[in-house]
């Protein structure tokens, strides 16, 4: 017996445990120094965190390409959208270690963004993306909600502007041509004899998805700013209690409530909506360019019979387009080789490559605007009964409202979406449903959803003391 | 008397929990006080605003609303939930049920699936089209076939959806209870005349006393940790209006949503000393009834 075995016997008498007591604690010795002995795969070359299977699919080509041609090798890896969160807040905020480079959602962006502006996690991209002459090249809006407080921290992945999305067989076969519409009170005036039992089941049948849920919120706010409202302005100022927000708000319910209900409860992403628009109970929705990727693989009964327009507009020569989503890639400051990194940046997201799979494979256009002019994208897309799809969406793309980046936003969100359900539930109780009647009350509503998210932002003592 | 160890064997037995719990339980316990104290961005950025958190919270509506949430939740868990289960442990004990075993098995069976499996199969029952309005549309032609149980009926959901799950749960905490009431005393009892409802307030009640006291303590803990359950069926938020935002849930979205982890802290302190209360006070009621 070696001598250092001895040893644990002066410490712990032999007949202090039994034999099969003595295995177990060999067995948790053994096991620990294995584990602890175990090298730690050391990282080559830069590190490249994606969210999207889509995208990953998309840039493998890209990636082979780079990895075979230049150094140092980038190694993707696809991470759920939670966990990326998870993993850059705990990096930016603790200093564990983060990937070179994240393709982050726009909802998780302005998280980095709640402290001063030197201590975001992600580098400064500005004065590169000016001196190089690509802020130019891309489509300006999409660089907003990357944006704080003047300086930008992300390449735009997209633009995603907005349409209408209908049901051109129902639509036809009722005689009503919604191309025709220009405004959202044209809108709910055509389309409300549709409201009726279409087929047949004792259950009348509604036209759009849109209600006063959680699950909304991102169509609030995109109603918001395309009526040319929102909840922060562009240097993240807020501005919820405003006659355009309430106007909206007082709308949307005389939309969801009363004798002029049109709307129904048919959220994204979600099966029992899904069957809703698969069964015609549900003829139209709205419809950023990404979302004709995801209707295309979970309704593909739908083919032929959808089609696209410009969104009414609040007002007549109103927009008629908003935005909803969005993706950037960013660089962590943590990097060791930024030049390499922010190389491959511009490499895979300026690549006109890039660019086309990912308008063929989740049609999402590009924000490169001089690949605007590209024939693909007028291609006729069967889903969409023959529309190019793609063109139509390029023609909204200037015209996409700015959006903020404010760390506050999603709160303010979740505070507008309760302020409409509140509506809601008044008119319901008042049996006040136009809008004229409820713009007092919407008023009231957002001003106590103000009071909550200015709170929140004052109690910020970081964000307090900068301009 | 010499037990042949030496004096410091048992320190090094319990070295290894000390140093895990040291690590893992007091320390990130510790330093949430002093976050609770705090706001930070990063570790390089921290400034301490003393009492300011808990001034906040408690003027914080939202945290007001997510309390009041949370105590209807447990006092549905409590009233409603153990009782119940009281009633089927009763009911499965006596000798003149038949197949008792079995529905055992079927009333616990659901404790044994996952809260965000049951989460997703209530919401997929509470939607417009689900399975209660397509069945209450059925029974009776005047109900509304698109009834929103999400948005009228947001707390009841969440109680009938953790009444399916737990109280199988609770009855096995019942049922052993009740396995261990003196036979005797129930025979001395109905030797003396004593009815069923007598015997149940006067020779049950007070032997299933302790398990019951157990209970209610972990009942009351469990809804006020509730999470996962309300996180899925309301869609990842606090459902419309935050009728369904629970403590716990205001503490993630505060601390990791919102990127307040300072205020999350100081909202988890609050939970802690809450629950602390409870404890105590079932400990006094507990050991005044074993007195009396």
């Amino acid at each position: 017996m070696p001598r250092w075995f001895r040893l644990i016997f002066l410490l712990v008498p032999r007949e202090s445990l039994s034999v099969g007591g003595w295995i177990i604690c060999g067995l948790a010795l053994t096991s620990s120094i294995a584990v602890l002995s175990w090298p730690i795969p050391q990282h080559q070359g830069l590190e490249f965190w994606i969210f999207s299977k889509g995208h990953g699919d998309l840039y493998e080509t890209t990636l082979t390409q780079w990895n075979s041609e230049k150094d140092p090798k980038v190694d993707m890896s696809l991470l759920s959208n939670e966990a990326l969160r998870q993993r850059m807040l705990a990096s930016f905020l603790t200093d564990t270690p983060a990937a070179d480079l994240m393709e982050v959602e726009r909802n998780f962006v302005p998280q980095a963004f709640t402290g001063p502006i030197e201590d975001v996690g992600f580098v400064d991209l500005t004065d590169r993306l000016k001196q190089e002459g690509i802020y130019e090249q891309l489509n300006e809006p999409s660089f907003a909600p990357w944006t704080s407080r003047g300086r930008i921290f992300g390449l735009p992945h997209d633009v995603h502007p907005m349409m209408l999305v209908y049901r051109a067989d129902v639509f036809e076969a009722a005689g009503i041509d919604l191309t025709q519409v220009k405004t959202w009170d044209e809108f709910a005036r055509v389309v409300r004899p549709l409201v009726k039992d279409r087929n047949g089941d004792g259950i009348t049948d509604y036209v759009i998805g849109m209600w006063a849920t959680g699950a909304f919120r991102d169509h609030l706010e995109a109603l918001l700013l395309q009526a040319g409202g929102a909840l922060f302005d562009e240097h993240d100022q807020m501005q919820i209690n405003t006659e355009v927000n309430a106007h909206v708000l007082a709308t949307l319910v005389s939309w969801m409530v009363g004798p002029d209900r049109i709307a129904v409860d048919a959220p994204e992403f979600d099966a029992p909506a899904n069957k809703m628009r698969l069964d015609g109970r549900v003829i139209a929705a709205l419809m950023p360019d990404w979302l004709g990727g995801v209707w295309q693989m979970d309704m593909p009964g739908l083919s032929g019979k959808v089609k696209v327009m410009p969104m009414p507009a609040w007002e007549p020569g109103g927009r008629r387009t908003s935005v909803w989503g969005g993706t950037m890639l960013g660089i962590a400051k943590t990097t060791e080789d930024l030049e390499s990194t922010w190389a491959f940046a511009k490499h895979l997201y300026l690549s006109e490559e890039v660019a086309e799979g990912l308008y063929r494979s989740n049609m999402i256009i590009s924000p490169v605007k001089s690949f605007w002019d590209r024939p693909f994208y007028d291609e006729p897309v069967v889903y969409f009964s023959g529309q190019p799809y793609g063109r139509l969406y390029i023609e909204l793309a200037p015209d996409v409202p700015i959006r903020t980046s404010s760390p506050f936003n999603t709160y303010a969100k979740d505070r507008v979406a309760n302020a409409l359900f509140r509506l809601k539930e008044y008119a319901l109780e008042t049996k006040q449903y136009s809008p004229d009647e409820l713009m007092d009350e919407a008023h009231r509503q957002l001003e106590a959803a103000e009071r909550l998210v200015r709170r929140q932002v004052e109690q910020n003592v970081f964000l307090r003391s900068e301009p | 008397m010499n037990s042949g160890y030496p004096k410091w064997a048992p320190y090094v037995f319990v070295t290894p929990f000390v140093a895990v719990f040291a690590v893992f339980m007091a320390y990130p316990m510790l330093y949430s006080v002093v976050l609770s104290l705090q706001q930070t961005f990063g570790p390089k950025r921290s400034q301490f605003v003393f009492l300011d958190n808990f001034s906040y919270l408690l003027t914080d509506p939202l945290f007001w609303k997510a309390m009041w949430n949370t105590f209807v939740f447990a006092a549905g868990s409590v009233f409603i939930q153990l009782p119940l289960s009281l009633g089927l442990a009763m009911l499965l004990n006596h000798p003149k049920v038949r197949g008792r075993i079995f529905f055992r098995l079927i009333f616990f069976a659901p404790a044994l699936v996952g809260t965000v499996f049951i989460a997703i199969m209530f919401g997929l029952m509470f939607s417009r089209d689900g399975l209660i309005n397509f069945t209450f549309h059925g029974l009776f032609a005047g109900f509304d076939p698109e009834f929103p149980w999400l948005e009228r009926f947001v707390m009841g959901s969440l109680i009938l959806a953790a009444l399916w799950q737990f109280v199988g749960f609770n009855m096995i905490y019942f049922l052993a209870a009740l396995q261990n009431v003196s036979k005797d005393l129930t025979e001395a009892a109905m030797v003396d005349g004593a009815g069923p409802w007598p015997r149940f307030l006067n020779v049950t009640i007070p032997a299933i006393r302790p398990v019951a006291s157990f209970v209610v303590l972990l009942s009351l803990i469990g809804s006020f940790q509730l999470f996962e359950l309300a996180w899925v069926l309301l869609n990842n938020s606090g459902g419309p209006n935050d009728q369904g935002l629970t403590v716990v849930m205001y503490l993630y979205q505060s601390g990791f949503i919102n990127g307040k982890l300072g205020y999350a802290s100081a909202i988890g302190w609050v939970l802690a000393v809450l629950l602390m209360c409870f404890a105590l006070i079932q400990h006094r009621v507990g050991r005044a009834g074993e007195e009396s």
